[in-house]
């Protein structure tokens, strides 16, 4: 592994705890699927007990110093999910595109081929081949989803995608975005832990006029005694050639960096920052190497404004950076030639200023704490013959001369470089000479000489040292130009900082905490009075919104459970979002249908991105016979209400054939007695919809015991029937033997043999003692208007009622065939009577 | 790009019976507040916190759970996704205490098997009313091999360290593994130190 790679690793181990070890990084990898592709990333093959990850981490600086530079984007399991690929760039021998799938997604990222590459390649696929034979468990990426820098992100592998598992744990604040909000109150405190230094800041310009280098630079960019802490060099027209305006190649740019790497200042060593090129514009930015650990969030832009309005053979490039708090912008243009095209000049200026796009805070130039703009901005002199200029040269006019330039005037007037300041001009102009010499044109054209070549800038706390031409470098028809700034650069001061950074993160986890979702309930536990067999209740409970945020809320199912609340209840509404100072009604409604003598649950209230809260719902439940088995129901003698605990204990265990007191229950002969005295002839007997008073008059006339006649009309006990037999506690045929039913249903033999065999005595003495009473009623059809056919098919879903309830009825035909036979076939002497 | 306001995030968990505290430690540790009425947690509830060790900055998300009886089996399946639990009991009262064992049997059938506990010994302020010693405490986080400390809320006493050790020990729970690391040989020497110091409310 090469050095540098052992450093930028232990950093980037630094990242993740010592037990999840990092086994291999590839450095200098750009993303080309349409994210941030300006941005440094590394990945990262992490493991950790065999289970391996890769990490998409994002580098604030070129080379990572330390972690807090580095920030995970994205984090992707290797599991049987996961898979790579690379395929080649065409035209590219250098460089391929390395493709990360993982689900639904899908990452490509630029590498450059080589040894880094293949070996992080091979990595990778090793540690897939790992994981298809381990059960990886990814637990541990847990509290790294939760950093990830992009929330889109989180969402790919949160929700759908990964086996990551969050249980019931919010991902935290919905309120605010911690990020922003650091980060503008650092912004706002930073004179508490920042002081200004000063910083030498040289500025150059050179148009050389397509000339390759043959001379040092020294004698300008080395000409002050003592060595700048950063080098900004500009140059235009580094390359004339039809190649380098169409295909923006040249190998001019290498050149020229070679010698501005040769030509800095000796007693000091430079880093490249950025380096950005445009046809002929190439702009280099150098720190001292002392400097360079302070530097980050570098990027680099280029801005064509030539023909057509965008090629580049004129415009602009960027450099942008922070030299430790403060951020710096260096722009080298070349704008728009000739005399009379000041305005294009001014046109050009505003293009770059609008188009030119760091793609990171700040991105615009204006934006920047600092900006220097050099360049060959071709502004000439107007009004004045070439005769007139020289000879005011010669008479050393100089104020008069720089009234009479474009710049000035320009400038003046608001339409070019308007917060811009400039140092005193008090060199000759740089343009434009006879090659070689010190000679202003002598060619046919004669052009007037002018200050093309300028250094202007912006900000607060810059101040120019010198500003000078460097007539000793003859190579081209231009002399470049130099500016030296001190300039103040916010500097952190590491204690305070920390300081303030600590203070900040307490407020921001005081808003956190204040601006997570907040409720209160009224009551926490609801008892509702004695509930009894569908009679419905109904509660109130009212949520209220005592946070700063909306809150969602919603009832959630409980761990093991499939619905959010027990089947005799309802929670009208179930889900909501209440504002801040409002309120919100939750309707609990009970309705019993089952043998419970108590219901008692927990429900859950969550609060999305919140807590979750408890509410107890408790009250006890009146017995009745419509909830009670067949078998217990027959060996009690007197109304369920009047059982004693004894009897009632007795009656629940069905061991002994002795204690039946009756062939059938003693309710549903009553019901039957009834409707058979009173009801036979009635027509759609059991199709009207009684009051359900009047039900549950029948239902404590039948649990409670009474002296006065059965209450309700006739349709009305017809309809308690229905209910009666659709709630025992066990259906009349039992569950087990449906299939054989059905299956029998075509025979009356087979769907006897099935009732005499396989169904208890009580069972059968109930379904026989129904159908002849269905018998019954069918000799008067000409007066209810029932055929057979018509009963089986009512009788038969309820007979033999499905387990699950409130689901359509299954094989109702079947069921409805099976009764049939029993409607129209005698079984009476099958009807055990009670001993 | 926004530097992250923290590197890694970490889910601790509060459980004991009801009574012992365990709101007011989470209120105090993120509020450095205290407030005697006692009003009974009936849910879950969390608030949030960042601290910063070994120069990693760590959001801690801290579950405060509902501790009467009632709630337990609810209570149990908010475990698994905790990497940490403070386990409470109050010093003034002698089940809380006894309960201690039933609710590490609760930890060991619920939780990620490799979570990081701590049983605090809550309310030691109240030396008056302590009917649970120091030494028992520790005696039965010797057995469990679990870390111990007494705190208490209301008068500030250990509560920032309890949630940085226990913080720390997520941190670095495979130091041992590692007996080179030099960063993971400094937490054992401040284990260590710590341990000798803590006498603050005998």
């Amino acid at each position: 592994m090469l050095a540098v790679h052992r450093d930028v690793l232990n950093i980037v181990q630094a990242k993740f705890l010592s037990a999840e070890v990092v086994r291999s990084i590839h450095l200098n990898v750009s993303a080309i699927d349409g994210r941030r592709c300006d941005e440094n990333r590394i990945l990262a093959l992490v493991e950790y007990n065999n289970s391996f990850a890769l990490f998409i981490l994002i580098s604030s600086k070129i080379k990572p110093l330390s972690i807090s530079d580095l920030s995970i984007e994205t984090v992707i399991p290797i599991d049987e999910y996961f898979s790579c690929d690379t395929e080649p760039i065409e035209g590219s021998q250098f460089h391929i595109i390395f493709i990360i799938t993982y689900k639904k997604i899908v990452r490509a990222f630029k590498i450059e081929i080589g040894l880094e590459s293949s070996n992080f390649a091979s990595e990778v696929i090793r540690s897939k081949e790992v994981s298809l034979y381990n059960k990886p468990i990814f637990v541990w990426l847990d509290k790294y989803i939760g950093t990830m820098s992009e929330p889109s992100h989180t969402s790919d592998l949160g929700q759908t995608d990964t086996p990551i598992i969050r249980q019931h744990i919010a991902q935290g604040p919905s309120g605010i975005n911690r990020d922003s909000m650091l980060k503008y109150q650092l912004k706002l405190k930073e004179p508490e832990f920042t002081q200004k230094q000063e910083f030498s800041i040289f500025v150059g310009t050179w148009n050389v006029n397509g000339q390759p280098p043959s001379i040092s630079l020294r004698p300008w960019l080395s000409c002050d005694e003592n060595p700048p802490d950063l080098y900004a060099v500009g140059f235009q027209e580094i390359d004339l050639s039809k190649e380098a305006f169409l295909f923006n190649d040249t190998p001019r740019e290498a050149e020229w960096y070679k010698y501005v790497m040769e030509g800095v200042h000796p007693k000091a060593k430079y880093k490249l920052v950025g380096l950005a090129r445009l046809v002929g514009m190439q702009l280099v930015v150098m720190v001292n190497s002392q400097h360079y650990p302070y530097v980050k969030n570098i990027s680099v832009d280029t801005i064509g404004t030539g023909l057509l309005g965008k090629m580049g053979n004129k415009g602009g490039v960027g450099v942008r950076m922070e030299l430790h708090n403060t951020s710096l912008c260096f722009v080298n243009s070349h704008l728009a030639a000739h005399v009379d095209e000041y305005e294009r000049r001014n046109q050009d200026y505003k293009d770059i200023n609008a188009r030119m796009n760091f793609k990171r805070t700040p991105q615009a130039i204006k934006d920047h704490e600092q900006v220097y703009w050099l360049g060959d901005l071709n502004y000439r002199i107007t009004d004045l013959t070439t005769t007139q200029v020289k000879t005011l040269l010669n008479r050393h006019e100089l104020p008069t001369l720089l009234r009479a330039d474009q710049l000035n005037q320009q400038k003046e007037r608001g339409n070019v470089l308007l917060d811009y300041e400039e140092g005193d001009i008090k060199f000759q102009p740089t343009y434009k000479y006879d090659l070689n010499t010190d000679t202003f044109d002598t060619s046919e054209k004669a052009r007037p000489p002018a200050w093309t070549d300028r250094i202007l800038w912006r900000g607060k706390g810059v101040y120019q040292v010198a500003y000078r031409s460097h007539m000793d470098l003859r190579l081209s028809d231009h002399k470049p130009v130099s500016a030296l700034f001190k300039s103040e650069i916010s500097v952190v001061d590491p204690s305070k900082y920390r300081r303030v950074h600590e203070e900040l993160l307490k407020k921001m986890d005081k808003y956190e905490n204040e601006y997570l979702p907040q409720v209160t309930v009224d009551q926490t536990e609801v008892v509702f009075e004695l509930v009894k067999f569908r009679e419905r209740q109904t509660r109130e409970i009212t949520i209220a919104n005592t946070g700063m945020v909306p809150a969602e809320f919603e009832f959630i199912k409980k761990l093991d459970e499939n619905s959010y609340c027990k089947d005799w209840l309802r929670i009208i509404p179930y889900c909501g979002s209440i504002n801040p100072g409002e309120k919100c009604d939750v309707k609990l409604e009970v309705c019993l249908e089952t043998d419970l003598t108590k219901i008692y649950d927990i429900l859950v209230l969550h609060l999305k991105g919140g807590k979750d809260m408890f509410i107890i719902i408790n009250g006890d439940c009146q017995k009745s016979s419509f909830t009670t088995s067949i078998s217990t129901l027959c060996r009690i003698s007197v109304p369920i209400m009047q059982v004693t605990d004894e009897q009632w204990r007795l009656a629940l265990k069905d061991v002994s054939e002795s204690s039946v007191l009756y062939s059938v229950p003693r309710e549903l002969w009553l019901i039957i007695d009834h409707l058979y005295r009173h009801g036979l002839k009635t027509r759609d007997l059991f199709e009207s919809s009684a009051l359900h008073e009047e039900i549950i008059r029948i239902r404590d006339w039948l649990d409670f015991g009474s002296l006065d006649p059965l209450p309700g009309n006739v349709q009305a006990v017809a309809e308690t029937l229905l209910l009666f037999l659709s709630f025992t506690k066990d259906p009349v045929i039992p569950y087990d033997v449906h299939d054989a039913c059905i299956a029998a249903a075509s025979n009356f033999q087979n769907c006897r043999q099935i009732v005499l065999q396989k169904v208890s005595d009580l069972h059968r003495n109930v379904f026989l003692y129904i159908c002849m009473f269905l018998q019954e009623i069918l000799k008067y059809s000409n007066d209810n208007g029932y055929d057979a056919k018509t009963l089986a098919s009512l009788f038969g879903d309820i007979l033999l009622r499905d387990q699950i309830r409130n689901s359509k009825p299954q094989a109702s035909r079947g069921k409805s065939n099976f009764v049939y036979n029993f409607l129209v076939n005698d079984m009476s002497s099958s009807i055990m009577p009670h001993k | 790009m926004a530097k992250k306001t923290y590197d890694l995030l970490f889910k601790l968990l509060l459980i004991g019976d009801s009574g012992v505290g365990k709101t007011c430690i989470l209120f105090r540790f993120s509020d450095d507040a205290f407030t005697t009425t006692f009003i009974s947690t009936i849910g879950i509830d969390f608030k949030i916190k960042t601290v910063e060790l070994r120069g990693k900055k760590i959001k801690l998300q801290i579950w405060d759970t509902a501790g009467q009886e009632r709630f337990h089996t609810i209570t149990t399946s908010y475990y698994r996704g905790a990497m940490g639990i403070m386990l409470v009991y109050d010093i003034t009262n002698e089940k809380s205490f006894e309960n201690i064992v039933k609710w590490l049997r609760n930890i060991d059938e619920h939780a990620n098997e490799d979570v990081e506990k701590m049983i605090l010994g809550n309310k030691c302020d109240m030396t008056d009313k302590r009917i649970v010693s120091k030494d028992r405490g520790e005696m039965i986080a010797r057995e469990h091999s679990i870390r111990f400390m007494e705190t208490s809320a209301k008068a500030n006493i250990n509560i920032e360290r309890a949630f940085s050790e226990l913080a720390e020990a997520i941190l670095d729970k495979t130091a041992g593994k590692e007996p080179g690391d030099p960063i993971d040989r400094v937490m054992v020497d401040r284990r260590q130190q710590s341990n000798t110091t803590k006498s603050c409310c005998n």
